[in-house]
């Protein structure tokens, strides 16, 4: 048993934590949000020459090779940034499904190479939400068509763009013709490397929710520090410092939950879904209970455009029911432990 | 105890069910379910025409004495008026500042030449009212207040310099009413006055702040000179006045509130039975919990109304801690309920779903009038007796 991390994991986590610090400060954002793309191409530039990109696809197609874990990583530093572009949708979800695909599949090695030296946007239309992000930017989309695997460019895709109460995200509704040539899996291969393209969806916003939680809880220590009222640090009161006390316990709670469920999908464990579901539910929370808390330790600051708060509460509020509401999570862990011969005696610890 | 409306309250029931059956229509009809907060730019001239026409129609400050212009309605017409203003889907007031807070304020400290100056533009609709309290170093501490106000000998006016902060619809406000402090060596909750001020001159400047909702609901207001037109009370009477204001501000105004509320739920329920979030039996049992809850804040509203001096002022005390918990899970409820098209906008660039602007307005419940932390203390210290948390100073 070993929750560690290796040296390359969290070298590279704080590599990338300093490196986005420098390159997508608050203000920054905001400018993004004002383009009617809402991508900075040289951002994502920038990102790909950090190596994310290619992080996850296979060191045959010129990528790092590192797995779920590291992604459970990133994905915080993700969220604690509120980066704005889908990047985890192309080098993890994206690059997860085309490398689980046959070697000999078309395409397969060409776009893990494109994914890896971050020469191509690819969205991810998995079917569990309506709304498909970034497809205005893609150069292809993977698009779930009964189980089958279908590669389409956006040409011949039917968009409706839609606008976020997140100024960040970009979402679309999508409708397309499914056709043997846009075909690359049938459903019978196909419907299993859906159920693991969800699972790393969701994992890739369990992540960014805990990044964004531990980004509003640092927002919210800093400003009751500051924030006087009485005479004192409204940080001071214990009214104040239990909400944030709070909040510090549902990010380290859900910390080895996201974890673990990166673990089992790392290893191909048989029950990833309930680590996964687990992971979303509690990484969710914690964002949410931060959100909460934190706009009422900013008080009536909270509640305006110019604080940044603002940012990193909407992109929870968004995420919080993507690639899967509370209550798909909850029914999903329920379905399995409440099976028959579900892993749940004392023994089962670390059961799959 | 009497839980029935009489024959008589009945027939006002019909009265102002009608009435705005019959008003709501031609040049009026389109502010229906419109304004209110996280609404406020919606139509804000309209609504101001709204206004006047109701108070022609005889339907503003209907709980004011008769004397003040109102009509002396009793708590149960209060209610019942705004069951059926919600019920129409009526447009949110414009004038509810004035009604609600300035007005009473006015006919209990006010002379009577203060009451013929300023009672009857609030009556009529044509004078909109905002409240000066907040400050940028003076929220929960509201006694920390900075503004001055300076009285010029020879022409016993006032002059007030400060700044003003989260002023709801300062922008839309003829008058302000504008915590001060009289006594410069004063601290405290000590030396302060309650002044009337003018919005339309030169030393008052309104800057919105805008809100997370992407609208500008409150402003900051600064002054610089203003004169005062009047000053309520003696100076040092300013605190207890506030106070007292307060007071309205928790009772029979939030009446027509709780009808909004009622309004909102019903928005829910519809939503969760057309999309089948209904059937989820988590989404059902909050369903379930935000109609108790609901229900909990009505009867005690008028249980707290009706007692009025009887109750030993405990259930006014919890009252807005218990509304702004429950509101702000009713949005958490509605975006819940709509899924992942919640965070869907209704146009860009950025605006909202009235769903939306529920959730994101209800956040601020907590913290206006009094945070949630604040409350707890004031139940605590004031209810319970409980020894005071030490303060800096
Ligand atoms: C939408 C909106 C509309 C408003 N409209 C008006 C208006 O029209 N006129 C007006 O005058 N004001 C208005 N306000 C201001 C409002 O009254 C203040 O926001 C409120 O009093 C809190 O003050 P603050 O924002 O400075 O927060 P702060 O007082 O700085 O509080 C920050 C946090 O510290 C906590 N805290 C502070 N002191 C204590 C303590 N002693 N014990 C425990 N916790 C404590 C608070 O609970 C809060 O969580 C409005 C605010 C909002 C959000």
């Amino acid at each position: 048993m070993d929750f560690t991390f290796t040296e390359d994991q969290l070298a590279f986590k704080e590599a990338i934590g300093r490196f986005l610090m420098v390159e997508a400060p608050p203000e920054m954002l905001r400018e993004i949000w004002e383009t009617d793309e809402g991508r900075s191409p040289e951002l994502r530039r920038k990102m790909a020459e950090q190596g994310l990109t290619a992080l996850s696809v296979p060191e045959e197609q010129g990528g790092l090779g590192m797995d779920d874990v590291a992604w459970s990583l990133l994905t915080q530093e993700l969220g604690y940034y509120a980066i704005p572009d889908s990047m985890a949708d192309t080098a993890y979800v994206a690059a997860g499904l085309l490398a689980a695909l046959p070697e000999a599949t078309p395409d397969r090695n060409a776009l893990l190479e494109r994914i890896a030296e971050g020469s191509i946007r690819i969205a991810v239309a998995h079917g569990i939400s309506p709304l498909v992000a970034d497809v205005h930017m893609a150069d292809k989309v993977l698009v779930h068509y009964e189980g089958e695997v279908h590669l389409v460019s956006k040409e011949a895709l039917a968009c409706q763009r839609n606008t976020s109460i997140d100024s960040s995200r970009r979402l679309s509704r999508i409708q397309f013709q499914p056709d043997s040539s846009s075909r690359i899996l049938g459903a019978e291969a196909g419907t299993s490397v859906w159920a693991e393209t969800l699972n790393r969806g969701v994992l890739a916003v369990a992540g960014q929710s805990l990044g964004l939680a531990q980004r509003m809880l640092d927002l919210s220590v800093d400003y009751a520090v500051q924030r006087k009222q009485f005479g004192k640090p409204i940080g001071s009161f214990q009214a104040v410092k239990h909400k944030m006390a709070d909040v510090a316990g549902a990010i380290e709670f859900a910390k080895p939950v996201l974890y673990r469920a990166a673990y089992a999908l790392a290893s191909g464990e048989a029950r990833a879904d309930l680590h996964v579901s687990h992971a979303k539910l509690a990484c969710c929370k914690a964002a949410w209970l931060s959100a909460r808390h934190g706009i009422q330790v900013h008080g009536a600051m909270g509640y305006t455009w110019e604080a940044d708060l603002q940012m990193f509460m909407k992109r929870a509020w968004a995420l919080n029911a993507s690639w899967g509401t509370r209550e798909f999570h909850q029914n999903r862990i329920a379905d399995i432990v409440l099976s028959d011969g579900a892993p749940i005696g004392p023994q089962f610890t670390f059961g799959d | 105890m009497k839980l029935t409306f009489s024959n008589e309250d009945e027939r006002f029931r019909e009265e102002i069910a009608s009435w705005l059956e019959s008003n709501l229509s031609g040049e009026f009809a389109h502010l229906r379910f419109r304004g209110g907060p996280g609404d406020e730019h919606a139509f804000p001239e309209d609504r101001k025409r709204w206004e006047q026409h109701l108070a022609a129609g005889g339907w503003t400050c209907i709980g004011w004495p008769e004397s003040a212009g109102g009509r002396g309605a009793s708590i149960e017409q209060q209610v019942i008026f705004a069951e059926e203003y919600a019920r129409a889907g009526a447009p949110g007031r414009v004038g509810h500042i004035g009604e609600g807070l300035a007005g009473p304020t006015i006919v209990e400290f006010g002379t009577q030449e203060q009451k013929d100056k300023y009672l009857p533009g609030i009556r009529n609709g044509t004078d909109l009212w905002c409240q000066g309290y907040s400050e940028p170093s003076a929220g929960s501490d509201l006694a920390n207040i900075r503004t001055r106000a300076v009285r010029d000998e020879a022409s016993g006016r006032w002059a007030i310099t400060g700044q003003k902060v989260w002023t709801s619809l300062a922008h839309e406000s003829d008058w302000c009413f504008v915590l001060a402090r009289t006594n410069p060596e004063s601290r405290a909750h000590h030396g302060l006055g309650f002044f009337l001020v003018n919005m339309h001159q030169p030393g008052v400047t309104v800057q919105p702040i805008e809100q997370m909702t992407g609208t500008s609901e409150f402003n900051e207001v600064f002054f610089d000179e203003a004169l005062a037109e009047d000053i309520v009370g003696e100076p040092g009477d300013g605190w207890r006045i506030a106070m007292t204001l307060l007071g309205f501000e928790r009772g029979v105004s939030t009446l027509g509130q709780q009808m909004q509320f009622q309004n909102e739920l019903n928005d829910i329920v519809k939503a969760a039975r057309a999309n089948g979030a209904a059937w989820e039996p988590t989404i059902r049992q909050r369903i379930a919990e935000a109609h108790i809850g609901l229900r909990l804040m009505r009867y005690n509203a008028m249980r707290m109304l009706s007692a009025d001096s009887q109750e030993s002022g405990a259930s006014s005390l919890v009252y807005k801690l218990h509304w702004s918990s429950w509101h702000r899970n009713l949005g958490a409820l509605a975006m819940d309920v709509l899924g992942p098209e919640a965070e869907l906008l209704a146009h860009p660039p950025y605006e909202l779903t009235r769903l939306q602007a529920l959730y994101l307005f209800s956040r601020a419940d907590t913290i206006y009038g009094g945070t949630n932390q604040i409350q707890r203390n004031i139940i605590a210290e004031r209810g319970l007796g409980m020894p005071k948390e030490t303060k800096g100073r």
